[in-house]
């Protein structure tokens, strides 16, 4: 029962030895020796020569600059009530995707500025993406204290049980990202009594985009934000939970085609413009799950414009797909207000994307939602950032144990 | 080599299949409502000025969704394919396809192995068969292929050793005249040939009808050529038929030619190469997706297929039989996105 040591960076060591107690000066929630390794971090993510060949390490890179770091602190801080404190939970288990390769880091950094002795399973079939972070991670350990390295750890082992098992049995909290396939494998794992899972099951996520918002865009403005939504749906293979897929077009059916179709034509130009494009094999993944809904009833029309780029034409609200149906496949079905979604929403609804509404008219849907499902309303363009409020849970106020003392 | 089942010349079998195909879309259209939904979606019309406009269904539909054209009671048999990610296809054949698909089966292979029942080699185990009901790719191949055969060895034992004294009583018996060896590409050349080699067994008398493709042999440097090449030096085997088809399309299958090299299309089918970006048809000699059509599935819309198997046509009635004449180039690799779940199933929410 080995793993191998992806952080620090080593050899092959029994699990055991991940599980060592720590007796030394335990971590306390934002400890600053853990703010003062993540702030270097940032840094080194934020330098210009990585950014350019990881993009998506330059976000990460602002996540964890030092002011957003205290600022994440201050905030736990001030939701606590005066007779409140805040400790770390103990051991976190981390078990995150393979196929995202930042997402291990967020929820480890959050983890580790709550002060908790973290192990982090890098999964064997990450990215190049992965590999740059740790090894920008143990360029870091030199100026670091030296508690960091032995309560911090990210590790990789291939699908061995007993690992698993191990781990999960010896853990305060254990975090399963991945979706509904992870989180029910976990899960024949158990946990120590007191100890809990923070789960991230299969999500699926939305656009609406206004008709009179867009009317009243300029032509200028509506191309931004048509490479926002770009971005949004592509960084990812329109694959990540908060990948917008269906666009809701809310307000009346007549215009609302002719915006549809000036917004594929600026979508398309966005995505011919950033040079993306999908390959055979992707191209038939999208026919086989667009000609599938079709199969299903509910797609009046579809087309089939270039590889990268699918859009139908569906019936209603009813006929909307939570499922992936490939890179760069748009169903879009026209509403007449946002209300009409409210019956539509389910649990496993997480980011609306949306562009040309009145904040109050997002606040409504919201309160007319009343968390049933859609945990973040973001502005086009935003839908991958990540936050310390993620799937509707505060992530730092689940790394931490809160006690009472009252006189 | 006689035949009745490879004759036309390519404008003979467009204009027939044309209009063929054009009344199965109609049909299929009219039977099967997810078929007639899928097509309405995408506007296509009931009628094709060439077999190229005729719409396709990605061949994995079969595999996410039930598409069937008779109703329930009528159906006698489920074919299912092996599928490597746990998905299979379900194809569904009522009394009339299943007979029709047997019968034009029994007549191509007819062309390579005459009239007659042939004493018959399975380079397999027995057990492959199994239960009838469900056929894995590899049984269903096997057990449609058995019945062409008579006096079976089953070359395999249970842990899948070649048992070379039943070769040899084989061959004694029946090595001196014609005789059926049926096989996967890999198992032929992994336990006949090598086995055949080590002991200078004679199969010269041999008809080899095999498929599966060459990805398992490409690490050993053995390609079409180069198999009979070295068959035919080593064995004597020179009679050498590999087929390409699929569960989806059953019955239907594209036989190479006695001159080797070359895939041919009998008369009731054919294929398309489409480029993989245009979608258009590729010109003679530039690969890309294949695209199988065939008059057969009368019990469910698999009349015009987009496989995911990538080929070239080489050529256009100018080979040992007419009509187009290509190659199996490889199988496209599944797509892989990335994404927050570890896992994507087409159709599963």
């Amino acid at each position: 029962m080995t793993v191998r040591m992806r952080f620090p960076a080593g050899g092959t060591v029994p699990v055991a030895d991940l599980l060592a107690p720590d007796e030394a000066e335990p971590l306390t929630v934002g400890d600053p020796r853990v703010v003062d390794f993540l702030a270097g971090v940032s840094g080194r993510l934020l330098a210009p020569a990585l950014a350019r060949r990881h993009p998506e390490l330059g976000s990460l890179g602002f996540f964890l600059r030092r002011r957003e770091l205290l600022r994440a602190v201050e905030r736990l801080r001030g939701t606590l009530a005066p007779d409140t404190l805040a400790f770390p939970r103990g051991r976190v288990f981390h078990v995150p995707p393979a196929n995202v390769d930042t997402i291990f880091v967020y929820s480890w950094a959050l983890s580790a500025l709550a002060g908790n002795a973290n192990v982090v399973r890098v999964s064997p079939r990450s990215a190049a993406a992965a590999d740059a972070v740790l090894e920008v991670l143990n360029a870091g350990l030199a100026e670091a204290d030296p508690v960091v390295a032995r309560t911090q750890l990210m590790v990789t082992y291939g699908h061995d049980d007993a690992v698993t098992a191990r781990l999960s049995a010896a853990c305060d909290l254990r975090v399963i990202w991945g979706g509904d396939r992870a989180v029910q494998d976990l899960r024949r794992h158990p946990l120590a009594p007191a100890a809990r899972d923070l789960t991230f099951p299969d999500r699926s996520s939305f656009a609406v985009l206004s008709v009179s918002g867009w009317a009243a865009a300029s032509p200028h403005r509506r191309r931004e934000v048509a490479i926002a939504f770009a971005n949004d749906a592509y960084w990812f293979d329109q694959a990540a939970c908060a990948s917008p897929r269906t666009v809701f077009l809310v307000g009346p059916a007549e215009p609302a085609e002719r915006v549809r179709a000036e917004f594929v034509a600026l979508l398309d130009a966005a995505v011919r413009e950033r040079g993306w494009d999908v390959d055979a094999a992707m191209a038939v993944e999208k026919r086989v799950g667009a000609y599938g809904l079709a199969a299903d009833g509910g797609v009046r029309r579809m087309e089939f414009h270039r590889n990268a780029l699918a859009t139908l034409e569906l019936t209603d609200v009813a006929a909307t797909p939570r499922h992936w149906l490939g890179a760069g496949t748009f169903p879009f079905v026209t509403v007449p207000d946002l209300a009409e979604l409210v019956p539509f929403v389910r649990r496993r609804d997480q980011t609306l994307t949306h562009f040309g509404f009145a904040r109050d008219d997002l606040v409504e849907l919201a309160r007319r939602l009343g968390g049933r499902g859609v945990d973040r309303i973001v502005p086009f363009g935003a839908a991958l950032t990540f936050a310390p409020v993620w799937d509707g849970h505060d992530l730092l106020r689940e790394f931490v144990r809160l006690v009472t003392v009252t006189d | 080599m006689l035949t009745d089942v490879f004759t036309l010349t390519q404008p003979e079998k467009e204009k027939r299949l044309r209009d063929e195909l054009t009344a199965l879309v109609a049909h299929h259209r009219r039977a099967c409502p997810p078929y007639a939904r899928i097509l309405d979606a995408l506007g296509a019309r009931d009628d094709a000025a060439a077999l190229a406009d005729l719409p396709w269904l990605p061949v994995r539909l079969f595999k996410t969704r039930a598409l069937v054209s008779v109703p329930e009671d009528q159906v006698i048999r489920v074919l299912t394919s092996s599928g490597t990610t746990g998905e299979v296809s379900r194809i569904h054949l009522d009394r009339e396809a299943a007979a029709t698909q047997s019968r034009m089966l029994a007549r191509t292979l007819a062309t390579v192995l005459g009239p007659r029942r042939l004493p018959m080699l399975v380079v397999d185990r027995a057990g492959v068969v199994g239960d009838r009901r469900s056929y894995s790719a590899r049984g269903a191949g096997a057990l449609g292929m058995v019945n062409f055969g008579r006096d079976h060895l089953w070359l395999l034992d249970a842990d899948d050793r070649p048992d070379i004294d039943a070769l040899r009583t084989f061959l004694d018996r029946h090595g001196g005249e014609p005789f059926l060896i049926f096989g996967f590409t890999f198992m032929v050349w992994t336990y006949l040939y090598e086995v055949a080699r080590a002991h200078g067994l004679d199969l010269s008398q041999g008809i080899l009808v095999h498929s599966g493709g060459w990805k398992k042999l490409a690490d050993r440097a053995v390609d079409n050529a180069e198999f009979r090449r070295r068959l035919g030096a080593d064995t004597g085997l020179t009679r050498i038929h590999n087929f390409y088809g699929m569960v989806e399309q059953i019955g239907t299958v594209f036989l190479e030619g006695p001159e080797g090299g070359s895939l041919y299309c009998p008369d009731f089918a054919d294929v398309i190469i489409r480029d993989p970006v245009t979608w258009r048809e590729a010109p003679v000699g530039t690969p890309g997706l294949i695209e199988v059509l065939s008059t057969l599935p009368t019990s469910y819309p698999g009349h015009v297929l987009l496989t995911e198997d990538l080929g070239v046509v080489h050529g256009v009635d100018d080979g040992h039989w007419p009509g187009k004449r290509f190659s199996v180039l490889g199988r496209l690799p599944r797509a892989e996105a990335r994404g927050c779940s570890d896992t994507y199933q087409g159709g599963t929410a």
